[in-house]
Order: structure tokens, then C-alpha cells, then sequence
């Protein structure tokens, strides 16, 4: 069937009824557009634009070091620049990045049309831009936060004025961004893959994809719940991180850790996967030990989670508690060890061609092992108690980042550069590029370690002359500018007109995989027939491959209803189970983003009335979205997929994308979760009047009673799922009619139980506050989308057979019902139990 | 699909997509990860409330050494599926089903390597450190 022709006519007419269903919006409807490979362009762009204000920033700091007792800042504009310069340079460029750069490539890799939720992404992308623009724009009005990008309590939180509160919310929102993203990115790598792609032949990127979107699940949230604890002290006083009543700044420091060490690996992975893609490329064989990678890659992602005390070892933990993570921060080594033999193995028994991404990569290599070495220093407590908080940690910390993310990135650029924008960037100018940046940073930084050792704290806005430290800190400028002269010619290289080159070869590097079948000139489409792939490497195993994805061989060659839709396959073995519809350009995304903006960024400046205005105006916005959007019924139910493949139109639970969606955000919101009920027994090992003498508890038969609520509320929400199954729909509407109301007597029991509490007075009755507030907003939302599923089935979009809506609502239900009982079973059972 | 795919019928039942999980590679990392928090949070919680040291130890050594033993039990299953000695083939690069199957069991093989090594090195320090300071 592959080898018959398809008539001229007909293929034709297939393309061009594909190019009119994902044609991307003209004129000031650009910014509607929802495609991956656009919205992925300016997702890089706004992450690179963050990227250089935050380098400005450096470049600041540096003038300000140049010589002893400078005083170009003040020493409140230097804290500042130096916590805005490390807050954009991690929230802002390192991990929207990564998201930026897989949302523009992994459907490319997986020969996908899109990405299985685009409007979502086009909805982070918002987030981003909006959230970013507000973090650093802070800095004009000289109200940014000050208090060092790891924001410790109390110096943040008595900190005057906005900045703190700039930094919480506005990161938090940018957080929930990247947590959509995350989900969309695994889901795509799960569902979205190309036929016959088994888990054990996809592109090692793919692999790194799901395990870091993972590590951000697990990761992100703690350190939302901590900015939910830390909001709840900065705007009504909670007492939190407030040792006078009970409250402990350490769990900040947990919280934030928990967080900030995988985001180092967060942010050193996805980089690693662009040096998995390159190395095989031009080493020109398979990658060696691809088992290996994907160990080391799954490995790294687990043991990094055991790391996050090594950032608190002078906090006076016990030195057995401090042993452990030392232990693991060298057990880490060794997954990442194993991931750079495997490469250098490819390297020497390949054909290596110095390309220009291969130059990047090796300079990354260069500058991450140097900090590396230094990292296996600092894991161990004694060395680190010396050089803490001093330059060594800035120079082993530039060491790993530029090397582990700066550089790699740059080598992605390059080499993926001709697949993004169908042209080629200047060999002569990367050079230029790639010296200026890699001596510039030597120089810059290789000092550093010195000045450290020499005792010169970080964070200091000026210094006095005579301690040794001058010439180092004059050098360390004089590199600074130098890496900015590098950066200068990458940028303008990256965004020199190019339209006089001549058309570019489609395969320029002749890479193995499947992203090079891209169409030259661009074509909006994804790919032109969705291929069935049996190898790695499918270009270098299956030479007719290209030719057929053009003459619409392979699946999906059509567009018969004018429809966008992309081929959803089964996870392991990627056998295709479903033509999914993704939607179009569209401005409720904009709305959506705009508003939740608002939510976010007026509580900053404590005007509530209008947040609260645009958290409504944002929910109608995105129930609108998912109304007109999402689990639409069909006008058939199954369809021609091609090759003499008929696939369901519609699925409905496990078998969809969204129930799949839903699964991960909500294990995330676990995650937040179960660091809630984490800080509540923190304060009980941590502290001695936990809860305090005579302290007032939940009243426990309204707990018992939320808790019995909320039972009958799952009870009727899977019942409602059940009978509608079953056709009986009236049953079924019933049940739905019953269930929110149960689910609102449930949150009411439970905040009404800590009613008398006053949450001001001690962390205890604060936190018993906090995770009821947290259960009422999540049932919140639930009785939202009960209603969503009631009109559903009122208005003909939920039936009997589709009722996907339903499934996700259950799905939801699982787990908020499951916090909410955890949460009456703290509030109702510690009292006894302390 | 290719005809060489149908002959293979039986294969692909013996290897079928309902009994694979990708969950399962990740058992030894996952014991890993129990064993860490419980060695951390154990020993966090009895220094802060003063109990007694010298059980705990004992109590995470034994601990340890079961950790070990189940990850021992999940290499022993991931070797077994990867079968190297009878494919002869340690690299699993075509995409057929028993590749896929093979592939899983060395990835689980070689993560259940690196939890055991994990869990000797957290480990240590309860040898090594002999109370709370
Ligand atoms: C042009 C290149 C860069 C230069 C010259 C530079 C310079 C510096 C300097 C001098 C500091 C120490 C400030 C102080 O302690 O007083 C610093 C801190 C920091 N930098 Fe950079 N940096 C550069 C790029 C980056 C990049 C690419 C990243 C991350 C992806 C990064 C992340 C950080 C972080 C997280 C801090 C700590 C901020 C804090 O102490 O709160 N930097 N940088
Ligand atoms: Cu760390």
C-alpha cells in the first residue's frame, strides 16, 4: 500500500485543503496564531530578550566591582540588580527555555502536526510574557525585590514594600505557566508520537523531555506552596516563617531547596538533550549506549531530589542529617558522569565534523566538567563551610550554568537554526562567537574562585582596597565584557536579515531524525503525512522515507473536514489509537492570559476588588475556551486515518489526551499539596510549642462532618460518570445537581471548624487555616466544572458516548477528595495525636 | 506494517503493551527515594525530639539493608527480561516489540545498579556518624 502512487490531482488537492486547515494567521491576527512552531518562536525570543536585560544587569554589577570602593550603584540598587539578574536568569530564561525550545521541537522530532494542546501553550506563552514584563520591568521603577533570588525569610519578608510581593506572585504565576507547559510536553511525548515509535526508539530528546517535565511536577510545586505561605505572611500576617510565634524560617529555606536544586537539573537537561541530538549527527553514528543516556537521564532526575540541603549545610542541622545529603550529592555524579562518557564513547569512534555546534558543545563540555569538579568540592560539608556564600560559589555556579545551559543552548541554536527558520546562521561570525564567549568567560570567571578562596563575600556592593581582591575583581569585568562582546555577535547574527541566502539544503548537517523532514520553504502543516518509523535514526535507515511523507503516503495526508488533527498513539508502543482535533488561532487565549495576569499582579499592590474582578473574568474566559474548544462531538465517529487505517474520532477517559493532562496537573497539585501537610509537621518536629499551650483546635465535628461531605461527594460525582455511561442520564444530572452542593457544605464545614482560630496569633492555628483554605479553593473549582458537566449534558455536548468531560471531572475529584480527607484527618485527629 | 511484523504474531502477544508499564523502570530509583526520605526524616525527627539514637540506627540499618534486597529483587527481574545471554544483543535498537520489551528490562537493570549504589551511599553516614551534634 506504501509503494502506490498517489495521483497527482488528488495529492494536490490533499495539500492544499491541509495548508488552508493550518494556515497561520495574517496581518495583527499574527499574535492569534496557536502553532508550536510560532508560538515557540516567541516563547525563545522573550526568553532570550530576559536573557540579555539580565546580563545588562551583570554587566552593571560588574562595572560596579571593577574597582575597591566604587560607587556607580548604591548598595540598595546592587541588591536589587543582583537578585533580579539571578531570579530573570533562572524563572525567566534557564526553565522557560527548556519549555520554549521543546514546544518548537519535539512535534518536529516526533513527525507530530502540533503539540496535542496548542491553545495551552499559546495560554503559557501569554503567562510568560505578561508575568515577565511585570518581574523585570520592576526594576525601572526601583521597587524590584532585594532580598537575593532565593528570597530567605525574615530579611524578605519585613522587607518594605513591593519587591518581595513582586517576586512571589509574579514567579508563581510564571511557576503555573511552566507547570502547563511541563504537562503538554509530557503528554505530547506520550500520546503524540509517530506509529511503530516505541518508547526504545525515541529520540533521546524525548526522553529527556518526560523526565524533566516530571522533575518539574514534582519540583515546581513545593515552592508554590511555600509562595502561598509566604503570600499569606506578607499580605494578612500569618505567622509563617515568624519565629516570635511559632513559625520558622527553615521551612522556607526546605520548601525553596526542594525546588531549587532540581532546578538545576531542570535546567541542565534539556541542554544535555541537545547535545544527545548533536553528538550522533556529527560523530555520524547512532548514539552510543543509548540505554545508557536514558539511565543516566532517569537516574539524575530521581537521585537530584536528594540533594537540596547541600544549599543549607551552615544552617545547624545535625552533621548526620547533613552526611546524607553530602552522600547523595556524590552519588549524583555518577549518572551525570556516565552521560558524558557516552558521549565523548560516540565521539571517538564516530567521524567527527567540527561543525559549529559541535564547537559550542565542546566548549560546554570544557566549562561543565571545570564545575563540576568544583560541585564534588562544595558537596562535601566541611570545604563548603569555608567557601560558603563567598565567590568560589558564584564561580562554581557560572561554571555549571554556562557550561550545563548556556553554551548547549547556543549549539541547539546553530544546529536547529535552519529547521526553525529555513536559513543558515554565519561559520564566520559563531567563531567569532564562540572565542569571544569562551575566553571572555574564563576570564571572567575563572578568577572568581580566587576572590573567593581570598575570602571576598558575594552580595557585597563594594569592597575595601588592600585585601588582594582588586586586580582579580578588575579582570573578572574586563572577561564580563568580553563574554558580552561574544553575545553581541551571536544576537546579531541570530536576527541579521538573512532574506538574500539562497534556499537552504533541507538536511543541512544529514541528521538521523525525523525533525529534518521538514518542509523548505516552511509550511505550517507540521509534516505533510505522519510516517511510520521503525528505527532510531529513521532518515540514515530509511532513505525513501522523505519521499513518501511528501506524496502523502503515509497517515493523516488530508484535511477532508477542514480540520486541524494530529495522530494520538499508546504509550509504550505507540500504536495509533485516535485522530485527535487540536484547535486553531483564536484571542481567548490572550483574555485568559490578560486576566489571569490581573488575578496575580494587582494583589502585589493590595487592591483586591480589581483581582478578584479578573480571577472571575479569567475563569469565564477559559470555560468559554474548553466550552467551544475541547471534546467536541464529532460528525462521525471514526475516520480515515490513510494506509487503510479507520481511528476513533473521540476518547473518552485513559484513551484521551485530556484525562492524561488532567492526571499530570493534578499529580503536581499533589505535590503542592502534600508540602502543605509537609510544613505542618515540620513545626511539630521543628519547633516545642507546636501546638502551643492552651491553643484552641478545629472544632472536630464540623471536620467530621466536611469530611463525610465531601465522601458523598465523590460518591455522586463517580455515580453521576456511571450512570451516564449507562444512558441514564436523568440519573445522572441528578447527581450532579446534588454533588456541588455537598462539595460546598464540605469547604464550609471546614473553614467554619477553623473559624474561631485566629490565624495571626500562632503558626498553628495559621497552618490549620491554610490547608483549609487550600481544600475550599480546589472545591471550589470543582464545583465549577461539576456545573460545566451538568450543562454539558443539558446542552448535548456530554452524552452517553462522550463524556470525556466527565472523566476529568471524576479524575479531578480523586484527588482533590483525597486532600480533602487528609486534610480533615490533620485537623480533626493531630490535636489528639501531638 | 511490514509483512516481517505479521509472522511475528506470537511475539507481539508475548510482549503485548498491557503488561509494560513505564512505571516499572523507575521501582529501583523509587526505593531509593523511600529509603532517603525515611533515613532523613527518621533521623531529623528523633534528633529534634530527642529519642533514642542508638535504636534508630539500628532500626535504618536494617531498613537499609531491605532496601537493598528489594532492589536486588528488581534488578534481579529487570536482568532477567533484558536476556542479554540469550539475544545476545545488549543494544535493543530496532523498533519490534521483544526490542522494546528487552529494552525496558535493561533500562530497569541499569537503574536498579545506580539505586543500590544511592542507597549504599546514604547509607554511610548512619555508620559512620555516631549521633546527632
Ligand atoms: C554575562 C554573563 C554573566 C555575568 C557577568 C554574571 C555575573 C554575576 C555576578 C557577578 C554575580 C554575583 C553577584 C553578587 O553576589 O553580588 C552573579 C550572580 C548570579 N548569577 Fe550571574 N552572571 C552571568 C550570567 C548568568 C547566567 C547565564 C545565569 C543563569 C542561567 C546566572 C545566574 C546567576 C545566579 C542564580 C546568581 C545568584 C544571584 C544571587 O546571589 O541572588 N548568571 N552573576
Ligand atoms: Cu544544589
Amino acid at each position: 500500500m506504501l509503494a502506490e502512487p498517489v495521483a497527482r490531482d488528488i495529492a494536490e488537492a490533499q495539500a492544499e485543503r491541509l495548508r488552508a486547515a493550518w494556515a497561520t494567521p495574517k496581518g495583527w491576527r499574527y499574535v492569534t496564531a496557536v502553532n508550536n512552531t510560532e508560538v515557540g518562536k516567541w516563547y525563545c525570543l522573550t526568553a532570550l530578550v530576559f536573557m540579555l536585560l539580565a546580563g545588562v544587569m551583570a554587566l552593571i554589577i560588574r562595572l560596579q566591582l571593577a574597582v575597591p570602593e566604587n560607587d556607580l550603584v548604591s548598595a540598595d540598587r546592587f541588591n536589587q540588580l543582583f537578585t533580579m539578574h539571578g531570579s530573570a536568569m533562572m524563572f525567566l530564561f534557564a526553565v522557560p527555555m527548556f519549555e520554549a525550545i521543546s514546544i518548537l521541537l519535539l512535534p518536529g522530532m516526533l513527525g507530530a502536526r502540533d503539540m496535542p494542546f496548542p491553545r495551552l501553550s499559546a495560554f503559557g506563552y501569554w503567562c510568560f510574557l505578561i508575568g515577565g514584563i511585570f518581574v523585570i520591568g520592576s526594576i525601572f521603577f526601583n521597587v524590584a525585590p532585594r532580598a537575593g533570588w532565593f528570597m530567605y525569610p525574615p530579611l524578605a519578608t519585613m522587607d518594605e514594600g513591593p519587591g518581595s510581593d513582586i517576586w512571589l506572585l509574579g514567579l508563581s504565576f510564571i511557576e503555573v505557566a511552566s507547570i502547563a507547559a511541563a504537562v503538554e510536553l509530557i503528554v505530547g511525548t506520550l500520546k503524540c508520537r509517530p506509529p511503530g515509535m516505541r518508547v526504545n526508539i525515541m529520540p533521546l530528546y524525548a526522553w529527556y523531555v518526560l523526565v524533566v517535565g516530571g522533575m518539574i511536577l514534582f519540583a515546581f510545586p513545593p515552592l508554590i506552596a511555600g509562595d502561598f505561605l509566604f503570600e499569606l505572611e506578607r499580605s494578612f500576617d500569618w505567622p509563617f516563617f515568624d519565629p516570635t510565634r511559632g513559625g520558622d524560617p527553615m521551612l522556607w529555606q526546605h520548601l525553596f531547596w526542594i525546588f531549587g536544586h532540581p532546578e538545576v537539573y531542570i535546567i541542565f537537561l534539556p541542554s544535555i538533550a541537545i547535545a544527545a541530538m548533536v553528538v550522533p549527527t556529527v560523530a555520524r553514528r547512532p548514539m552510543f549506549g543509548y540505554s545508557w543516556i536514558v539511565l543516566s537521564a532517569v537516574g539524575t532526575g530521581f537521585l537530584s531530589f536528594g540533594l537540596w540541603v547541600h544549599h543549607m549545610f551552615t544552617t545547624g542541622l545535625p552533621s548526620i542529617s547533613l552526611g546524607f545529603f553530602s552522600a547523595a550529592s556524590e552519588a549524583v555524579v555518577i549518572p551525570t558522569g556516565i552521560q558524558i562518557f557516552a558521549f565523548l564513547a560516540t565521539l571517538l569512534v564516530g567521524r567527527v565534523r567540527m561543525t559549529l555546534p559541535m564547537l559550542w558543545i565542546s566548549g560546554a563540555l570544557a566549562i561543565f566538567t571545570m564545575g563540576g569538579l568544583t560541585g564534588v568540592m562544595l558537596a562535601l560539608a566541611p570545604f563548603d563551610f569555608q567557601a560558603h556564600d563567598t565567590y568560589f560559589i558564584v564561580a562554581h555556579l557560572h561554571y555549571t550554568l554556562f557550561g550545563g545551559m548556556v553554551f548547549p543552548v547556543i549549539a541547539g541554536v546553530y544546529y536547529f537554526f535552519p529547521f526553525i527558520q529555513k536559513r543558515l546562521m554565519s561559520e564566520r561570525l559563531g567563531r567569532w562567537a564562540f572565542w569571544l564567549t569562551f575566553s571572555g568567560f574564563n576570564l571572567c570567571f575563572l578568577p572568581m574562585h580566587l576572590t573567593g578562596l581570598l575570602g571576598m563575600p558575594r552580595r557585597v556592593y563594594t569592597y575595601p582596597t588592600g585585601l588582594g581582591w582588586d586586580w582579580l575583581n578588575l579582570i573578572s569585568t574586563v572577561g564580563a565584557f568580553v563574554i558580552a562582546a561574544g553575545f553581541s555577535v551571536f544576537v546579531w547574527d541570530l536576527i541579521r536579515p538573512k532574506h538574500r541566502q539562497p534556499q537552504i539544503p533541507r538536511n543541512p548537517w544529514d541528521a538521523g531524525t525525523l525533525e529534518w523532514t521538514h518542509d523548505v520553504p516552511e509550511e505550517a502543516w507540521g509534516v505533510r503525512s505522519i510516517p511510520h518509523v521503525s528505527t532510531r535514526y529513521p532518515l540514515w535507515d530509511e532513505p525513501q522515507m522523505l519521499d513518501r511523507i511528501d506524496a502523502g503516503r503515509y497517515y493523516l495526508p488530508d484535511a477532508q473536514e477542514g480540520k486541524r488533527e494530529t495522530l494520538v498513539t499508546s504509550v509504550i508502543d505507540a500504536v495509533p489509537v485516535q485522530v485527535q482535533r487540536v484547535t486553531g488561532p483564536t484571542w481567548i487565549t490572550l483574555w485568559a492570559a490578560g486576566f489571569t495576569g490581573g488575578a496575580f499582579i494587582f494583589p502585589t499592590f493590595h487592591w483586591y476588588p480589581p483581582a478578584i474582578l479578573c480571577g472571575v473574568l479569567a475563569i469565564c474566559c477559559i470555560i468559554g475556551w474548553l466550552w467551544t474548544a475541547t471534546a467536541q462531538v464529532p460528525e462521525a465517529d471514526s475516520k480515515d486515518a490513510g494506509l487503510g487505517l479507520s481511528l476513533p474520532t473521540y476518547a473518552a477517559g485513559p484513551a484521551s489526551v485530556g484525562w492524561w493532562a488532567m492526571w499530570i496537573t493534578m499529580l503536581g497539585d499533589a505535590t503542592a499539596f502534600a508540602s502543605l501537610v509537609f510544613g505542618f509537621f515540620f513545626y511539630w518536629t521543628a519547633s516545642p510549642d507546636f501546638p502551643p499551650a492552651g491553643a484552641l483546635h478545629p472544632e472536630a465535628r464540623l471536620v467530621g462532618l466536611a469530611a463525610l461531605a465531601f465522601a458523598a461527594n465523590w460518591a455522586l460525582t463517580v455515580g453521576a460518570r456511571w450512570l451516564n455511561r449507562r444512558s441514564h442520564v436523568g440519573g445522572a444530572r441528578l447527581c450532579l445537581i446534588v454533588a456541588p452542593l455537598a462539595a460546598a457544605g464540605g469547604a464550609t464545614a471546614l473553614v467554619w471548624s477553623v473559624l474561631s482560630l485566629d490565624p495571626t496569633s500562632h503558626v498553628y492555628p495559621a497552618i490549620h487555616w491554610a490547608l483549609a483554605v487550600w481544600v475550599a479553593v480546589h472545591a471550589g473549582a470543582g464545583v465549577i466544572m461539576q456545573f460545566y458537566c451538568l450543562a454539558g449534558s443539558i446542552f448535548g455536548k456530554l452524552t452517553p458516548r462522550y463524556d470525556a468531560d466527565i472523566w476529568n471531572v471524576s479524575l479531578f475529584w480523586h484527588f482533590v477528595t483525597l486532600s480533602a480527607l487528609v486534610t480533615c484527618a490533620v485537623l480533626g485527629l493531630a490535636p489528639e495525636a501531638l | 506494517m511490514t509483512e516481517g511484523n505479521k509472522t511475528r504474531r506470537e511475539d507481539q502477544e508475548e510482549f503485548a503493551e498491557a503488561r509494560a508499564s513505564l512505571m516499572k523502570i523507575t521501582l529501583g530509583p523509587l526505593i531509593w527515594a523511600l529509603h532517603f526520605v525515611c533515613c532523613y526524616g527518621v533521623v531529623a525527627v528523633t534528633c529534634a525530639k530527642g529519642w533514642d539514637y542508638g535504636t534508630v540506627r539500628a532500626g535504618l540499618l536494617i531498613f537499609s539493608a531491605g532496601a537493598l534486597g528489594g532492589i536486588a529483587v528488581v534488578g534481579w527481574a529487570a536482568w532477567r527480561q533484558w536476556d542479554v545471554s540469550h539475544t545476545a544483543d545488549p543494544v535493543n535498537r530496532l523498533g519490534r516489540a521483544e526490542d522494546r520489551y528487552h529494552f525496558l528490562g535493561h533500562a530497569a537493570f541499569l537503574l536498579s545498579i545506580i539505586s543500590a549504589i544511592g542507597v549504599v551511599f546514604v547509607t554511610l553516614p548512619l555508620v559512620l556518624i555516631g549521633g546527632c551534634q
